[in-house]
């Protein structure tokens, strides 16, 4: 159980490896925080159609739906809250924030037109984690609900998406760029100049590589942010500074193999470095120990010869076998559940055992969430 | 388009250039594995990379320490390589300019490694580039490519399909310099069906092969090379419908003891697993479009190096046309 605790807090992150069931967890918290009567709010970055489908929407769109609470009843939770849903779109995210910023319509159109700005805000790689965080700003700041769950987009490092609005916000500000380039007045193009030793240098090697048109472009879309840099900063501190306050905390989600766990351990430590408060750890999908001992084929081979089995024996041992290596992986995940508490200092530790089917409905979903918050 | 009217591809074993993608914990990189050992058994002088700081080909061939200096090798004819795309961005720069000191004064620019750190897409045009360098290097007489089969453990999906983009949107970006030609030159490579090919990786599990038939639709949309579907992790049948009935008679005779009513209900679950995994099987080769290999589940509590291996030798034994092609 850990989820209880953390009933209050503004905004619960959940993130880890590729692949531990960061989209199901989130949902799971949602419905918990849902049920103990917050207006929550569950942001997916990943298309979970089928986890649309299990709470009763056609499809998760960039605006909050809200889950029908008759569903939950159905599957025996009732929501004394509210559970909204919604999937991150990086690009539309992106408009509104240039549109946000921008001192004038002209300037806005005049980004939003930019090829360098349709490239830039539809990269996956980069636009999508600063635009994660940049969605839990607004969501924030429009106030309209007690808890945002954020299921982290799948980074190559699970921590890239906390770096990523300062290294946007950088890049566009282009400090780097504008050390090189001066955007020049008049259509002549480039009106750069050198500003220290080796800028020159730097950009004819650019120059030389791209061709001058290039160059000029980004010139020019580096230009178009003129005046809204602060903007972009104060937006990027904000969020850090929330993510690192006691409103917010972050659940470690991993599986219980050998090679998650290790990432979990990473990213715990990192995160704990960065000063992030890391609220728990959930190890997904733990196979339970069978009950007794090893099975007794003998014995069950009679059992099997009277229930009609063609050769009972072999069944047995195939059964047995079976058997033998369900209690394997059982004590595996043991091993590893007992190897991470270890590691990180005994932290609470939610342990989600292996359903026979992933949880794509209400009821799947809200077996997921009792093993979160106690219930 | 006109690629696709120039007659069958070749399967994944003939091509040179392979990229293994799918969802995070698909086991992309124990596929990976298990593809280069089966080349490299198949006779292929094999080049196995991991990209974007993962260091998941080490992990598997454990002990061995896969730099990004230079291919380590792992098993006789595999080689191991990390491809980093800071480094990977200097050996560029190093061959395009042929000027170290120039280099250097990149190297030390601090508003370069900003740019470089943040620009979009970069990281992935230099780790393509590196990837197609290598696919693309001769032997010093000229006479034969340094591989024969590249096997990159790409990151996941999403990120996946933006290293295959990288070489296309640079060339629409940069409308001139080298630069263009280079990336339309890697374009050429990674979306030729007789250089390239693209494995999709799932799990027997319904989410996974919904994601792995969108993913095969979205290379299909891309016209990006796609060679083979992999559904990994499959539990060997172990029990058949003829077990079915002494199971659930014994199982509902009456009180048993803890062990034997384990074992059964073990059983029970594994031959309802077996027939979802068929029942995956049959709606992943409906739909993907795509030949599909399976891969065995190993039991097993982590990655087992010598059963991967003893996969691959199967593989290289029976030579399965999905990877092989018909004989």
């Amino acid at each position: 159980m850990i989820a209880g605790e953390l009933v209050d807090r503004r905004v619960l992150v959940s993130c880890g490896a590729g692949g531990v069931g960061k989209t199901t967890i989130s949902a799971a918290l949602g419905l918990g925080l849902a049920a103990a009567g917050r207006r929550t709010v569950v942001v997916t970055i990943d298309p979970a159609r089928r986890l649309a489908a299990a709470l009763g929407m056609a499809g998760l769109s960039d605006e909050p739906r809200q889950v029908d609470p008759e569903r939950a009843r159905a599957a025996g939770v009732e929501l004394t809250g509210e559970m909204w849903a919604l999937q991150l779109d990086a690009k539309a995210t992106f408009d509104r924030l240039v549109a946000r910023h921008a001192p004038t319509p002209e300037a806005r159109d005049r980004i939003l037109a930019n090829r360098i700005y349709g490239h830039l805000s539809s990269a996956v790689a980069g636009s999508q984690e600063y635009m994660a965080v940049e969605r839990l700003h607004e969501l924030v700041e429009e106030d309209a609900f007690d808890s945002i769950v954020l299921d982290t987009p799948p980074a190559r490092n699970a921590l890239d998406f906390l770096a990523a609005p300062e290294r946007m916000a950088r890049f566009i500000e282009g400090r780097a760029l504008r050390l090189l380039l001066r955007p020049g007045g008049g259509s002549t193009g480039i009106g750069w100049r050198a500003l220290h030793a080796g800028s020159a240098l730097v950009l004819s090697v650019l120059e030389r590589l791209t061709g001058a048109e290039l160059l000029r472009e980004i010139s020019e879309f580096l230009g178009s942010f003129e005046g809204m840099y602060t903007g972009f900063h104060d937006r990027a501190d904000a969020v850090r500074e929330l993510l690192k306050s006691d409103r917010s905390a972050f659940l470690v989600v991993t599986g219980p193999e050998p090679q998650p766990a290790a990432e979990a351990v990473d990213l715990w430590h990192a995160l704990e470095r960065g000063g992030y408060p890391v609220g728990g750890l959930v190890v997904n999908r733990t196979e339970s120990l069978p009950e007794g001992g090893p099975a007794p084929i003998a014995e069950l081979g009679r059992r099997l010869q009277a229930a009609g089995a063609a050769d009972p024996e072999d069944l047995a041992r195939r059964a047995a076998r079976t058997l033998e290596e369900e209690r394997m992986l059982a004590v595996r995940d043991l091993d590893v559940v007992e190897g991470l508490r270890a590691a990180l200092g005994r932290p609470p530790v939610a342990e989600v055992p292996l359903l026979e089917h992933d949880p794509v409905e209400v009821a799947g979903l809200a077996r997921v969430t009792a093993e979160l918050f106690g219930t | 388009m006109s690629r696709a009217a120039a007659g069958p591809a070749p399967p994944l074993i003939e091509r040179r250039l392979w990229f293994v993608l799918g969802k995070g914990g698909s086991g992309k990189s124990t596929v990976s594995a298990t593809l280069g050992l089966t080349a490299a058994l198949a006779g292929r002088r094999t080049l196995l990379m991991e990209v974007a700081g993962q260091n998941r080909v080490s992990a598997i061939f454990a002990g061995a320490s896969v730099g990004h200096e230079r291919p380590v090798e792992l098993r006789p004819g595999l080689f191991g390589l990390s491809v980093m795309a800071e480094q990977a961005m200097e050996e560029y720069l190093t061959g395009q300019l042929r000027m170290r000191p120039l280099v250097e004064v990149l190297s030390r620019s601090r508003a370069f490694h900003h740019f470089v750190a943040a620009a979009p897409g970069l990281a992935e045009i230099v780790t393509l580039g590196k990837i197609w360098s290598l696919a693309t290097e001769l032997e010093p007489d000229g006479s034969k490519p340094v591989w024969d089969a590249l096997v990159v453990d790409a990151p996941a999906t999403g990120h996946a399909l933006a290293l295959l983009d990288a070489a296309g949107r640079i060339a629409q970006i940069a409308t001139g310099g080298p630069i263009h030609e280079q990336a339309e030159r890697i374009e050429a490579v990674i979306q030729h069906p007789a250089a390239t090919g693209i494995v999709v990786v799932a799990r027997p599990e319904e989410l996974a092969v919904s994601e792995a038939l969108d993913a095969a639709a979205e290379l299909a949309e891309r016209e990006l090379p796609a060679a083979l579907a992999v559904l990994n992790a499959m539990h060997s049948p172990r029990f058949s419908a003829g077990d079915d009935a002494a199971l659930e008679a014994a199982l509902g005779a009456g009180p048993l003891p803890p062990a034997e009513r384990a074992a059964l209900e073990a059983a029970h679950a594994r031959r309802v697993r077996e027939l979802d995994e068929q029942g995956l099987l049959e709606r992943l080769r409906d739909g993907v479009g795509l030949p599909v290999l399976e891969l065995p589940c190993l039991i097993a509590r982590q990655i087992d190096l010598p059963a991967l291996e003893g996969v691959a030798e199967d593989l290289a034994r029976e030579r399965p046309p999905a990877l092989f092609g018909a004989t």
